[in-house]
């Protein structure tokens, strides 16, 4: 790239950012950091000020989970690049792009324990796919297209760059790649599987008389949910979903039986359990989903479709690895299947095993909340979710028919991811619908993100579904530890109301269940944020569970 | 437990061997020896690094492929069977 005058690497960092699609970014300036804040004023590129990195982060994951693209955030060097860590892993535990810039100290003090300095390139090599010090200004455009690459290219992930201070102020002198040549967004082509898998799994299904379908995260991060619609339309097959797979199958379809494993429904994990074949599909058998490893699925073979060589045989031995591309290889091996009589009796066990929403007393039932919530939602609404109790009922009893309408901290069950991650969605889908579904000990934990919402007039949804409890915990303590309850009250909560009220957001608390519907309805047609407080008693449990180390048939049910 | 030699081609960058470590420990393998070597005719580096795990093999081996610098990862037998000769 030839230009009139020198740039330094500040505002080579913009340009870079531009050329790759980057309008938004989410931050937090600092000291280290500082000659990129500067060069951000003459950037067409609009920052969101967080109010804590770990925030800035979080919006980073749900602007890309929202939207299938790259989400960037900035930090300082020290805490700031410490305060990154916990979202970092995150997108790494669950796959997704982002590219984390952080400022460094100078080049002259790196590794004399100067003034906010810390060896986060060290730190980062646990949470990212990748990570990069740039030490040398006229490397730093070549890196900062890697970075894009690498995020998006296969199994994607978060990558780092680490920037020290000197290098962003430096002038760039040579080795520029002229931007044109970089196409952005360009994936390395992914290869169809060898014809012989192909056929080695069509003999598999033709031989099977109780597949199920097993669908992961993997099928929306490669953007194949079309491809999977159009498999299950030819194969008509009974399938569960993974937590992160909610979405990529129609919730309509009569033969999907709802999520599996841990929290999974009785119809599906039963399936699974019954199941001599099992076409696993961008999912990764892990423990949420299995229960007990030997006992999961102990009498099927397994077909294993999947981007990521390392995933295969990792935990389940299979009989047929279909690797690469998603989309080629499911219309390859979609064929029809002559399994009428397990079809019928899974859509039996969905018929039997349907959610009751009866629930004795005034007292609120989040479940039948959370399923009006999802009746009368507007199309297209994203919903994010915190960890815990209520995001376990917003999996269940919500019905998603997009795997970007329902961001949730899936691997790493990250507490106060749903607040920053409904920011980022926001910002990523203006015209859509946010609804957080947040509980009360999990909201606290990013509760600052609240000044974001005011800041940036974004009109965020927030249904808080309000225990005083660390809800799941408090269900292990009770089921597993003899009732002992430890640290888990949370009765001296805030007023909540009265803390959204003080960032602008209008809000309200409603304690009995004739309330939920003219509450529900207030608060999707209201114009700006909005904070729904849900009180449930405390002694609600989420059902079915299936206990640690346990087979799935084996769940309890309440 | 069982001993493995790994032949590992990788870009010679300051971090990578950082990176191999830390991958092996975390997925529970232990390092008891590690060579690496400037190429000067492939301009890469030549790593043999010796593992002892429980777990197969292949477990780490696809987990080093992923990373970003390493070019080529085997199993060396003949290095096997010399140090259990």
């Amino acid at each position: 790239m030839a230009t009139e005058q020198a740039q330094t690497g500040a505002s080579l960092l913009f340009n870079v950012l531009e050329h790759h699609g980057v309008q938004h970014v989410f931050g937090y300036p600092g000291g280290a950091i500082m000659p990129i804040y500067d060069a951000l004023c003459d950037s067409k590129i609009k920052h969101f000020l967080c109010r804590h990195e770990q925030g800035a982060a979080f919006s980073a994951v749900g602007y890309a989970r929202a939207a299938n693209k790259v989400g960037v955030c900035f930090a300082t060097s020290g805490p700031g690049a410490t305060n990154l860590i916990t979202g970092l892993a995150d997108a790494m535990a669950d796959s997704i792009p982002v590219v984390a810039i952080t400022g460094q100290v100078p080049t002259a003090v790196m590794g004399s324990d100067a003034f906010q300095e810390i060896d986060i390139f060290g730190l980062s090599l646990a949470c990212t796919k990748h990570s990069f010090q740039v030490r040398d200004v006229n490397q730093l455009e070549q890196v900062l297209h890697q970075a894009f690459a690498i995020a998006l290219d296969g199994r994607q992930g978060p990558v780092l760059v680490d920037i020290p201070k000197d290098i962003q102020l430096a002038a760039v002198t040579q080795g520029l790649v002229a931007l044109a040549e970089v196409n952005p967004g360009e994936q390395q082509r992914q290869e169809k599987a060898a014809q012989q898998d192909i056929s080695a799994a069509q003999a598999l299904l033709a031989e099977a008389k109780r597949p199920v379908l097993y669908v992961g995260g993997g099928v929306g991060m490669a953007d194949a949910v079309a491809q999977l619609r159009s498999f299950m339309a030819i194969t008509d097959l009974p399938s569960v979903a993974t937590l992160k797979g909610l979405g990529a199958i129609d919730p309509q379809n009569p033969h999907y039986l709802g999520m599996l494993g841990m929290h999974g429904t009785k119809a599906a994990n039963l399936a699974v359990q019954q199941c001599d074949l099992l076409i696993a599909v961008g999912a990764r058998f892990d423990d949420r989903v299995t229960g007990k490893l030997d006992l999961f699925a102990a009498n099927a073979k397994v077909i294993h479709f999947d981007i990521d060589r390392a995933e295969i045989n990792k935990l389940r031995s299979v009989e047929v690895a279909l690797l690469g591309d998603l989309k080629q290889n499911l219309a390859a091996t979609a064929m029809p299947l002559n399994i009428d009589a397990w079809r019928t009796q899974c859509r039996q066990m969905r018929q039997e095993m349907s959610w009751q929403y009866d629930h004795p007393g005034d007292s609120i039932f989040a479940p039948a909340v959370l399923k009006q919530l999802s009746d009368t939602r507007p199309k297209n609404s994203v919903i994010t979710t915190d960890v815990g109790q209520h995001q376990m009922w917003s999996a269940q009893h919500i019905l998603f028919d997009d795997p970007k309408d329902f961001l949730t901290s899936g691997s790493m069950g990250t507490m106060g991811f749903g607040l920053p991650a409904g920011i980022g969605a926001q910002i990523s889908r203006p015209q859509d619908t946010v609804i957080v579904v947040s509980g009360d000990g999990s909201f606290m934990m990013n509760v600052q993100e609240l000044s974001t919402i005011k800041r940036f007039g974004l009109p965020v949804k927030i249904v808080l579904i309000d225990n005083n409890k660390l809800g799941m915990v408090r269900q292990w303590q009770d089921l597993f530890f003899d009732g002992r309850l430890s640290e888990t009250d949370l009765s001296d909560n805030p007023d909540f109301v009265m803390l959204a009220n003080a960032f602008n957001i209008k809000a309200k608390m409603i304690t009995q269940k004739t309330e939920v519907a003219a509450a529900l309805n207030e608060m999707l047609t209201h114009q700006g944020p909005y904070l729904l407080q849900v009180k449930i008693d405390a002694a609600d449990n989420v059902w079915p569970l299936v206990p640690p180390n346990t087979g799935n048939d084996q769940m309890m049910e309440g | 437990m069982n001993q493995y030699t790994l032949k590992i081609t990788a870009h010679d960058r300051p971090t990578v061997l950082e990176r191999l470590l830390q991958v092996s420990r975390y997925r529970g393998f232990v390092v008891t020896g590690i060579t690496a070597l400037p190429n000067a005719r492939t301009q890469l580096l030549d790593i043999n690094l010796m593992v002892n795990g429980v777990q197969p093999i292949d477990y780490l081996t696809k987990q080093l492929d992923k990373l970003i610098d390493i070019s080529d990862v085997s199993i060396d037998n003949s290095l096997l069977m010399r140090s259990s000769a």
